[in-house]
């Protein structure tokens, strides 16, 4: 398994060992809550107490930082910025240029919005760093997830890179029969054309071998099937989605009973 | 058309060192096979030719021309380089089409190309095929496709990495066919291979490589006697060489007819 195929990084660590449903339901939970909490400081000190220790102890702080200042930061930035200046609320006028005129309220909500979306995909940032897609997909399946829907999961997150790949081989076969790639803009661009019709139906013909391949080993099958791998699901784990829930569920009150 | 290799050292970006000073002429119209063992570097030393890789030290000179200095696209039109695998090379939707894309690019004019696709097809066997999609041919008759694509531009040098390779013996009979023919044209001729017969009987001279170097340079049954050395990099001598140095005959043999005439000399001597 390639592993510059997905975001995976494959470490020892407490997270890592967690069950990929426990995994996702935590992501989802730390979604949920930041979205959903009435208090204007939950998701902040969402990233402070459960973002950044969980990278920590899934020992993936680097690659979450790296994906933070080159991602994370600047959409969100981005975004607190739009809403900030566009989505004028009523209240405080703190300037006004031409026809903008931010109030303190529409700072405070650009910047709670922007948090809000900082948490979730820091979140699922952390998710994919610590879990293999196939363990995840493996799991899914064996508690009932169909397998035509798991496979296009997985085929989804790796078609870019097995495009990237079959694009680099049908340019090197190209030039060496004297296609000329490197020369001028008109003539790069033009040699796009001969590279689009061979990367689209190579891997249309690719698809159909992988159907032809999976199904002769009994994909569409309906009796129950075995895995190779077993993936661990302690009374830890059980714990921990069950909490999750509860967390979820009294977020979700407090929000219809406090607002 | 003349290859002449200095002092080639190259390592890929992921820090594998290849090649590890290769030093080489090949002259025009010489038929070359290169041997050895797997990731000893053939393929690694071939791309350089036609620039799909760049030296990291040392140059390559095709005809006079520095690799680094023309593009792919450029030394296309002086060497033609088969694929190890048909799949990294054919891409076109029908035989012809595939055929004719190097010399459409090499700008030669259409009757000029109608007549060099039509010739290939003939040389591979493949003028039954022409309409059919590559993918639907098996990987025999791929291999063939692959060929025609690169002989169809009518270089001066051509290159086969490992053709034989997966072939059954009716194709291996047909790629040896089109490699008299192309030697009867006078080109340069660079073979790769690990079918230490075909070797034997289709070029005069041999190089093995060993772990990015060259072991052994010299005519294919000086080459192919050397059992010690060649045992280095994981090459046997043909069958019929081992069997003429069991028998104690004089040279060392690497075909057929050679190997009777010298047992006949033997047999009349000792009866
Ligand atoms: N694209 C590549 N990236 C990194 N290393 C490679 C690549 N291709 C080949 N190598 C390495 O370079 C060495 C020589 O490979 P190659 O030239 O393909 O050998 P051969 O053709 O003699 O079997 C091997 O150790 C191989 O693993
Ligand atoms: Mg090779």
């Amino acid at each position: 398994m390639q592993e510059r195929l997905s975001f995976y990084k494959k470490r020892e660590s407490a997270v890592h060992r967690l069950n990929p449903l426990s995994k996702l339901t935590l992501a989802l939970g730390i979604v949920f809550v930041s979205f959903l909490s009435p208090y204007y400081w939950t998701p902040h000190l969402l990233i402070l107490f459960a973002v950044i220790p969980l990278s920590l102890l899934g020992k993936v702080l680097r690659e979450y930082i790296n994906a933070m200042l080159r991602l994370i930061l600047p959409t969100a930035g981005f975004l607190f910025i739009m809403q900030a200046l566009f989505q004028p609320l009523e209240g405080v006028e703190l300037f006004r240029f031409g026809f903008l005129h931010p109030t303190q309220e529409s700072v405070l909500f650009a910047f709670a919005n922007a948090t809000r979306i900082v948490v979730m995909v820091s979140s699922f940032t952390i998710f994919l760093l610590t879990t293999h897609p196939n363990e995840l997909m493996t799991d899914l399946t064996r508690r009932g997830l169909p397998g035509q829907f798991a496979y296009v999961i997985i085929s989804t997150l790796q078609i870019i890179p097995q495009m990237q790949a079959k694009a680099q081989t049908i340019i090197a076969a190209q030039r060496s029969r004297g296609l000329d790639t490197e020369s001028t803009f008109f003539k790069r661009a033009g040699s796009l054309i001969p590279l689009v019709g061979p990367l689209v139906f190579g891997s249309l013909v690719e698809v159909e071998e992988r159907a032809i391949a999976i199904e002769a080993r009994g994909f569409t099958s309906t009796r129950v099937k075995t895995s190779l791998n077993s993936i661990p699901d302690t009374n830890k784990d059980k714990l921990i989605r069950w909490s999750l829930i509860v967390i979820i569920i009294v977020t979700l009150a407090s929000r219809i009973w406090l607002s | 058309m003349k290859i002449e290799i200095r002092d080639l050292e190259f390592s890929y970006p992921a820090g594998i060192q290849a090649l590890r000073g290769i030093t080489l002429t090949i002259g025009s119209g010489e038929q070359v096979a290169i041997v050895g063992q797997n990731g000893a570097g053939k393929t690694t030393l071939v791309r350089h030719f036609n620039g799909l890789l760049q030296p990291t030290s040392g140059e390559i000179q095709i005809g006079g021309w520095d690799t680094r200095k023309y593009s792919v696209a450029k030394l296309a039109s002086r060497i033609g380089y088969v694929f190890q695998n048909p799949d990294e090379q054919l891409f076109s939707r029908d035989v012809k089409t595939e055929v004719a894309f190097g010399p459409k690019n090499l700008g030669y004019p259409n009757e000029q190309v109608e007549i060099l696709v039509h010739e290939a097809l003939e040389m591979t066997e493949l003028s039954d095929k022409t309409e059919m999609n590559p993918y639907d041919l098996s990987p025999t008759w791929r291999k063939m496709v692959a060929i025609a694509s690169i002989i169809s531009m009518d270089t001066p040098i051509v290159i086969f990495d490992e053709p034989t390779t997966g072939q059954d013996a009716a194709n291996i009979a047909r790629i040896a066919n089109v490699i008299k023919v192309l030697r009867e044209r006078g080109k340069t001729l660079i073979t790769i291979t690990h079918d230490i017969d075909f070797c034997a009987e289709n070029f005069e001279r041999v190089i093995a490589m060993s772990q990015g170097k060259i072991l052994l340079d010299g005519k294919a049954n000086e080459v192919l006697g050397q059992e010690d050395r060649l045992a280095t990099t994981y090459v046997d001598p043909p069958q019929l060489t081992r069997l003429a140095t069991r028998l104690e005959l004089n040279d060392t043999i690497i075909r057929e007819d050679m190997f009777l005439t010298e047992l006949h000399k033997k047999l009349t001597r000792t009866l």
